[in-house]
């Protein structure tokens, strides 16, 4: 019981958490995301359509598809952000507007595009790409340990590509030049202008890296949620994930213990539907537990967090 | 003199509606302090940004060590052994000041062998090195948000020692600093000539250039005027000569006649959102008829008792406005009672800029007969009430009531927000740094009519980091140190000289 | 000082740009352009999917009653299917003013769905269940639609002004928690078996007469489409002429010189969210007890996100909305047609709409291309700027 929670919410937190990760990197450079959402649902929508054009030709291997997918899913979210980039950085746009637009616009583009490669290459009139069911690992070992057990029964292999990538991420945005540069861009673009850096391709990057690793969140949720893209890949995550990086101020280590918070409240609200053995309607009832926990941590947590000093802005190189 | 360093060629640059610089030649030498002198808009910072490559000239060549270069980046001129300390700092306030001065040139470090990593360790060894080489007062782990004013523009300069500048380009490097830190700044100016650095220094104050320039170049309306030997001239010619026009500095200051108490305060303070006390139990009067003026550097809460005032910030304790207890009104109320306020921001507090003349000008009013009827906003008596401040108070607008403020310039957004504010009628107005980032036409015109608002018997708070504004418009002064009125004197009685050292919190 | 400059550039620039300058039609302008530069996207789009792009719109006009069909099914004409646009028009006109009003204030409204749901789910609950008549019933829906809708935007604006929580985050989180409760509520006590959604309500309470007949032709009538452009107009009046008007926008365009000009910035936040969320309230009813008669559990109608669309496109300006609505449902109520007859997918319409959105999110750059060599440029207070004007000196 204890045990489900923890697997189930660490399944839940740590893809989370990755695109809260791309979150901070881009609103770290001075740009709001609330792209995440189409940017993790465009993501999906690629690894997706890797994963079922590679099962077509290697269809007795899927574990090559399967992680060729994560790779996938990075490169399309990656692509699709540069919209993002384009909006905010070149074109001036206000960054909400950008951020809302390409939502939508994800979400048209990856409806029709499913539709339309089902039908044209697939001989497939679904709205979905299905997916194999993604391998779970064991360590027998400790597994019969109370929490410790929880933590390494039933670990999808993603979750450990998340770890890793969390443990990159913090290495680059605090230990490195370009990290340096990042952060300096989100405070104060004058000065990282001054120092003869480009502004505009720091942040630039910093968004591609955010798509790129909401792309690997988003894929991870369809392989864990539903097994398969489809319109119900937009189930809120990436505003989660904004949620998260704001209560964890704008920090790795803090967002990854509200990631980790959201995701525990979530997995152990469906147990407790489960133990009480509730009618399967409550589900419903149990699905708003973190929505509104998101809520009420933001009311405790949103006036004393400081924001990067310069998100949002639209920086002009002749202006000084 | 010595060699040629820098040679600027027939340089022109023209923006939009204006040429800021037309046909301008000249010759820095190696080892010299130059300045640029000239009022706003003479052209002199497009200047600088020319040969900091911040703009590329329109026409003209720059020779540098001898050959001619093309500057068409910041990062080309520090190439070039070019530094420039801008009026802004370009700082990055949440790191420190090694985090800073490395910033695009870290020490780098290889983990594993072949992981970059930045070598914080060896960076701030290296900016260490160089504080104590200059005798700066600084530690390289300091925030640069802790800091004050005059140590983050230490910041700027060691940015461009540590990148071996060779040519120190300071723009307007006095503007925010008290006397004793302008000393201590024109000190390492000199310290940097001797350590073999060429400076050139952007001003409009002549004394500076006085005590620290070997030679001048007077700038007016983009023409270069000439360029003197600073030793070898008069000030008063160069004063000429920078504003093409025989100025009377003197300000048409009549005796003052105070009447009854308009304004008081007691025991104010301001705890800000972060917990700090930025005031502390504040007393003072100010009576009808006088000018009462806060002086104080920058960010030791001058601002916070002024917008406490205003209603804009929590506060404790009372403020008597004619008789009546306003401590608990709200902002709205405040202005009804008689309160005026001229905020430091113009664009962010004092302005909508996206907003026309008319808009902008009933904003305290926008809501009570005649400019609204009922729910209703009455359009026609507005743009005649901004018809008739337009003329009252010379705000010059293209498109008269209609202009677009963002448009306009901010000698005319400063005058705009002044009619505004003179025209409630209130009888108490204050005043935060009225000029700032005027021209001297501007800035003049402005005190005259601070004054004229006292002679008509008006309380008037002035809040200003210029002393000489302080001292010329005041009858009383009050300094302000770390929240606290260290001083309070008729301004007849105090020096400039004295009046630095207590806004330094030398004298208590 | 610039003339010379600006009569060459007005004799070498082309007409286009001359008419992008006119500063009244500034904003209508650049919303066709973004439109037409869609629809040349999007019929690139069409022909690489192997489709005659005309086609595609033809049947999209002819789904949404702009264009007669070839054929009609008996007692259906062109007018059957124009009301029907009508019909689904009104609650987009009304969600469109919503996320326009709170636009003016500096808000993003995006929980539109989220009170449409709250709205009609109310509405549906206590009066469309009920057996009051026709003359009580459908202002009591009205009513009840926009009191609802108004109290959850209110709480967002509540969240905003108190908590400084961004109000994109607590409206996208409300719509899910609003989304999940109305679902297990419908699912627990109101669903209809077969059809999966709630039961439908009351002929009395609905907003849409159907089934009309018009000669021979069977018809339906939107019965608030006319108050839609009213309150569309309403709104518009509010934001110009009134005093509340004048806070919102000040609030909109700079919250501290509002607080500093004495107006109460928490007060507009919620009032103008309390106005916002009664429309988007409206929207509910006029979708769920008008277009149509039931709602599906756990679904958030697309008309919430669309009006974003609507209202971008529309520059915010409410009177504005309406015209950008009437495209934007044309495309998305055209397309059911569209796709059986031209054999697209349905997408195509949405895909549309997005890059509609796209274009015009790019709005403000083209604006600032064309007025870059107009204004003068504005100058920063504390160092001489390009364009600076001399400050005069001798007053």
């Amino acid at each position: 019981m204890l045990n489900q929670v923890i697997i189930d919410g660490l399944a839940f937190a740590l893809p989370l958490l990755v695109i809260a990760i791309g979150g901070i990197f881009s609103e770290h450079s001075g740009v709001t995301n609330l792209a995440l959402e189409g940017l993790l649902g465009f993501g999906a929508f690629s690894g997706g359509l890797c994963f079922t054009i590679l099962v077509q030709f290697i269809p007795f291997d899927s574990a090559v598809a399967f992680y060729v997918s994560f790779i996938a899913a990075a490169l399309g979210g990656a692509t699709f952000s540069l919209i993002h980039a384009l909006l905010c950085i070149r074109l001036q746009a206000n960054q909400v507007i950008s951020g809302v637009v390409i939502n939508i616009a994800a979400m048209a583009l990856t409806g029709f595009l499913t539709a339309q490669l089902n039908q044209s290459f697939f001989s497939g009139s679904s709205n979905k790409f299905f997916l194999s069911t993604a391998p779970r690992y064991t360590l027998d070992l400790l597994s019969g340990l109370p929490i410790l057990g929880g933590l390494v029964t039933n670990v999808y292999p993603f979750e450990i590509i998340a770890l890793l990538l969390v443990v990159i991420c913090w290495f680059l945005l605090y230990r490195t030049r370009f990290g340096l540069h990042l952060r300096a861009c989100g405070d104060n673009p004058q000065s990282v202008d001054a120092a003869g850096l480009s502004v505009a391709r720091i942040r630039l990057v910093a968004v591609m890296i955010s798509g790129g690793l909401a792309g690997v969140g988003g894929i991870c949720f369809a392989y864990s949620i539903s097994t398969n893209v489809s319109p119900a890949i937009y189930f809120g995550a990436g505003f989660l994930a904004i949620a998260a990086l704001i209560f964890g101020n704008w920090q790795i280590i803090p967002t990854l213990g509200a990631c980790l918070i959201f995701g525990l409240a979530r997995a152990a609200s469906f147990q407790l539907v489960l133990l009480l053995e509730m009618d399967s309607s409550i589900f419903d009832l149990a699905m708003i537990v973190p929505y509104v926990l998101v809520l009420v941590l933001l009311v405790f947590f949103s006036k004393n967090n400081r924001a990067p000093k310069a998100l949002g802005q639209v920086y002009d190189k002749g202006q000084s | 003199m010595s060699e040629t360093i820098l040679e600027l060629k027939h340089i022109s640059k023209r923006f939009p509606g204006v040429i800021a610089n037309n046909d301008i030649s000249l010759e820095i030498q190696r080892g010299e302090i130059f300045a640029f002198l000239g009022e706003n808009g003479a052209g002199k910072s497009t200047l600088a940004s020319i040969i900091f490559g911040m703009y590329s000239p329109d026409a003209g060549e720059i020779i540098l060590r001898g050959q001619a270069v093309q500057i068409n980046s910041p990062a080309r001129a520090v190439e070039l052994d070019i530094g420039m300390v801008h009026q802004h700092f370009k700082l990055v306030s949440n790191y420190s000041v090694t985090e800073n001065i490395i910033l695009g040139r870290e020490p780098i470090k290889r983990l594993l062998g072949i992981i970059p990593a930045i070598d914080y360790k060896k960076a701030r060894a290296q900016v260490q090195e160089l504080i104590d080489r200059y005798d700066f007062d600084l530690s390289a782990d300091d925030l640069i948000e802790d800091l004050n004013v005059s140590s983050q523009q230490r910041v700027e300069i060691l940015k461009m020692l540590y990148r071996d500048a060779e040519i120190l380009i300071f723009d307007e490097p006095t503007a925010m600093l008290t006397p004793q830190e302008i000393d201590s700044l024109l000190a390492i100016i000199r310290r940097l000539r001797e350590a073999g650095k060429t400076i050139i220094l952007i001003t409009h104050k002549l004394e500076e250039i006085k005590l620290v320039a070997d030679r001048c170049a007077i700038m007016s309306r983009g023409h270069l005027i000439d360029v003197y030997d600073v030793q070898t001239t008069s000030t008063q010619l160069m004063a000429n000569r920078m504003v093409g026009r025989q100025l009377s500095f003197q300000l048409d200051k009549a005796p003052a006649h105070f009447g009854p108490a308009v304004l008081e305060l007691k025991e104010l303070s301001v705890i800000d959102a972060f917990k700090v006390k930025r005031l502390d139990k504040a007393s003072f009067t100010v009576h009808a008829g006088e000018v009462f003026a806060l002086a104080g550097v920058a960010g030791n809460g001058q601002i916070q008792l002024a917008d406490a005032l205003a209603g804009l910030v929590q506060h404790s304790g009372q403020i008597i406005l004619n008789g009546q207890d306003i401590s608990q009104a709200s902002v709205r109320k405040r202005i009804q009672s008689g309160l005026a306020y001229i905020p430091e921001d113009r664009h962010g507090v004092g302005l909508f800029l996206d907003f026309d003349v008319t808009e902008n000008l009933i904003s305290k009013q926008y809501y009570r007969p005649p400019f609204a009827h009922w729910a209703f906003l009455q359009k026609k008596t507005s743009q005649r009430y901004a018809e008739l401040l337009i003329v009252r108070y010379d705000v010059r607008c293209a498109q008269g009531p209609a202009t677009i403020v963002r448009s306009m310039s901010g000698g005319n957004q400063q005058k705009l927000i002044i009619a505004r504010e003179l025209d409630t009628h209130a009888d108490l107005v204050i005043f935060v740094q009225p000029t700032r980032g005027l021209d001297i036409g501007a800035t003049l015109s402005i005190r005259q009519r601070i004054i004229d608002e006292r002679n008509s018997g008006k309380a008037v708070l002035l809040i200003s980091l210029e002393l000489e504004e302080v001292l010329t418009v005041a009858d009383n002064i009050a300094v302000i140190f770390n929240g606290n009125l260290t001083k309070v004197t008729p301004a007849a009685e105090i020096s400039l000289a004295e009046l630095g050292e207590y806004m330094m919190g030398v004298r208590q | 000082m610039n003339q010379a400059s600006s009569e060459t550039k007005s004799r070498s620039t082309n007409w286009l740009l001359r008419i992008l300058r006119y500063p009244r039609t500034q904003n209508l302008v650049i919303a066709i352009l973004a439109v037409l530069m869609a629809l040349v996207a999007i019929s690139l789009v069409i022909v690489i999917i192997g489709k005659n792009p005309l086609t595609v719109f033809v049947s999209l006009l002819r789904g949404s009653g702009w264009l007669p069909k070839p054929r009609y099914a008996s007692g259906r004409s062109m007018l059957t299917d124009f009301l029907g646009l009508l019909d689904a028009l009104t609650p987009m006109i009304f969600a469109a003013i919503a996320v326009a009003i709170a636009f003016k204030a500096g808000l993003f409204n995006i929980g539109i769905s989220g009170q449409m749901l709250t709205g009609g789910f109310l509405a549906t609950v206590l009066i469309g269940y009920s057996q009051l008549d026709a003359v009580l019933a459908k202002p009591l829906v009205l009513l009840v639609g926009a009191l609802s809708g108004a109290m959850l935007a209110l709480f967002v604006g509540w969240l905003k002004a108190n908590f400084n929580i961004h109000e994109v985050v607590s409206t996208i989180m409300l719509n899910y928690v609003v989304q999940y409760i109305v679902s297990f509520f419908i699912k627990g006590y109101f669903i209809e078996p077969v059809s999966r959604q709630s039961h439908t309500v009351s002929v009395a309470s609905r907003l849409t007469l159907v089934n009309v007949q018009i000669g021979a032709v069977e018809t339906r009538i939107p019965l608030c489409f006319l108050l839609a452009v009213g309150l569309a107009g309403v709104f518009y009046l509010i934001l110009a002429r009134t005093r509340l008007g004048y806070e919102i926008r000040a609030v909109g365009s700079n919250r501290q010189a509002a607080e500093y000009s004495g107006i109460s910035s928490r007060r507009t936040i919620m009032l103008t969210m309390a106005l916002s969320g009664a429309a988007a309230g409206l929207a509910g009813v006029t979708y769920y007890l008008g277009y149509y008669n039931s709602i599906m559990p756990g679904d958030l109608s697309s008309v919430g996100f669309d009006s974003i669309a609507v209202a971008l496109l529309a520059s915010a300006n409410p009177l504005a909305c309406v015209l950008s609505a009437m495209l934007i449902t044309s495309l998305s109520y055209g397309s059911n047609y569209m796709s059986s007859v031209a054999d697209v997918s349905e997408y195509i319409a949405s895909l549309l709409i997005g890059i509609v959105l796209l274009f015009s999110a790019c709005s403000g750059f083209l604006k600032y291309l064309v007025n870059r060599n107009n204004l003068a440029v504005d100058q920063s207070d504390d160092r001489e700027e390009p364009g600076s004007t001399p400050a005069t000196g001798g007053d």
